[in-house]
């Protein structure tokens, strides 16, 4: 995802871009230095209430453009849903081209969807000998630990929906970064996660169902 | 002429409404229920306003909606919020902002 937040960021007149989950909390960000994660937050509160009085109005929307005296602010749907769903946003100075800024959200709001909901990448050609692709999505070692992550996205979803494969490849890249994924790191994998759910008892129950099934 | 006879007049309109930023419903035509239309996109209006005054990007002018079938456009001017449902047609959203926006030009 921060791969696809910074292809956008490259589009001339883009000062931040971020996903949003349904609550306005920020899945992953990218922005300029005025534009930081903190504003970002806030604004992604806000730009949320917006969303759901649209829903309330037009459950089928897609996209929503506000142009400003000085910019724009851009949001596209990551998948049709029967509530609000993530959304990817985009925060722009005048200088954006707002007919090719769609057509990047477009395609960027897809690339996410793929991620979220578990259409990785086939394996390349001449990957690594011993390093197994998951289905979720990212590097395991041995069998056995491309069976944990499996398990790690299963239960996580229980409690934060389809994006949680896209919190598992990113916990991936932090207890493991720049190796495939194996159960030593198991135990940081599951409190790394852990961070992903509010509610205390849920927390328990998440590292309850991955861990006790190993 | 108002802001709704303008807007009205314009051939991709199916229905148009005028409210207000506290999403007060002040007069519609073509939509089955305005006050709903006017309190739901003045909340959009002024929730998009305060977002874009947090990030310092001045004054809300239009806010466009867009799905499959429709579009809603939001025209801001000053405290009067204009919506209308619009049959896009094959036509940019952009084309269409610059329509609405011009008819508006002078009217109020």
């Amino acid at each position: 995802v921060d791969s696809i937040l910074h292809g956008l960021m490259e589009l001339v007149g883009v000062r931040a871009t971020m996903v949003l989950d349904p609550a306005g909390q920020i899945v992953a960000w990218r922005g300029h230095a005025a534009f930081d994660r903190s504003l970002c937050e806030r604004v992604g509160g806000v730009v949320t209430k917006a969303i759901e009085s649209v829903h309330l109005q037009d459950a089928g929307w897609e996209t929503i453009s506000a142009q400003f005296a000085n910019g724009r602010i851009l949001v596209r749907r990551v998948s049709p849903s029967d509530g609000p769903g993530h959304v990817l946003a985009v925060v722009a100075d005048p200088s954006l081209n707002p007919s090719f800024a769609t057509v990047a959200l477009r395609v960027a709001a897809s690339k996410v969807r793929t991620a979220a909901e578990g259409g990785a990448p086939p394996p390349a050609a001449g990957a690594q000998p011993g390093v197994f692709r998951t289905s979720a999505g990212g590097e395991a070692a041995d069998p056995a630990s491309a069976e944990f992550l499996a398990r790690c996205v299963k239960e996580l979803a229980r409690h934060v929906g389809p994006i949680s494969k896209v919190y598992v490849q990113e916990a991936v890249s932090r207890v493991s970064p720049g190796a495939p994924f194996s159960l030593a790191a198991a135990r940081l994998l599951v409190e790394d996660l852990s961070g992903q759910i509010e509610d205390a008892a849920d927390r328990a129950q998440f590292r309850k169902g991955v861990l006790e099934k190993r | 002429m108002s802001y709704l006879a303008a807007i009205a007049s314009l051939k991709e309109v199916r229905g148009a409404v005028v409210g207000d930023l506290s999403g007060r419903f002040h007069e519609g035509i073509g939509e089955e229920d305005g006050e709903a239309v006017a309190a739901a996109f003045g909340f959009v209006a002024s929730s998009l306003a305060q977002a874009g005054a947090q990030l310092g990007l001045g004054a809300l002018r239009i806010v466009s909606v867009a799905s499959e079938a429709q579009a809603h456009l939001v025209l801001v001017r000053g405290g009067s919020v204009v919506t209308a449902r619009v049959d896009v047609g094959g036509r940019s959203l952009a084309s269409l902002e610059k329509v609405l926006d011009a008819s508006l030009k002078g009217e109020g």
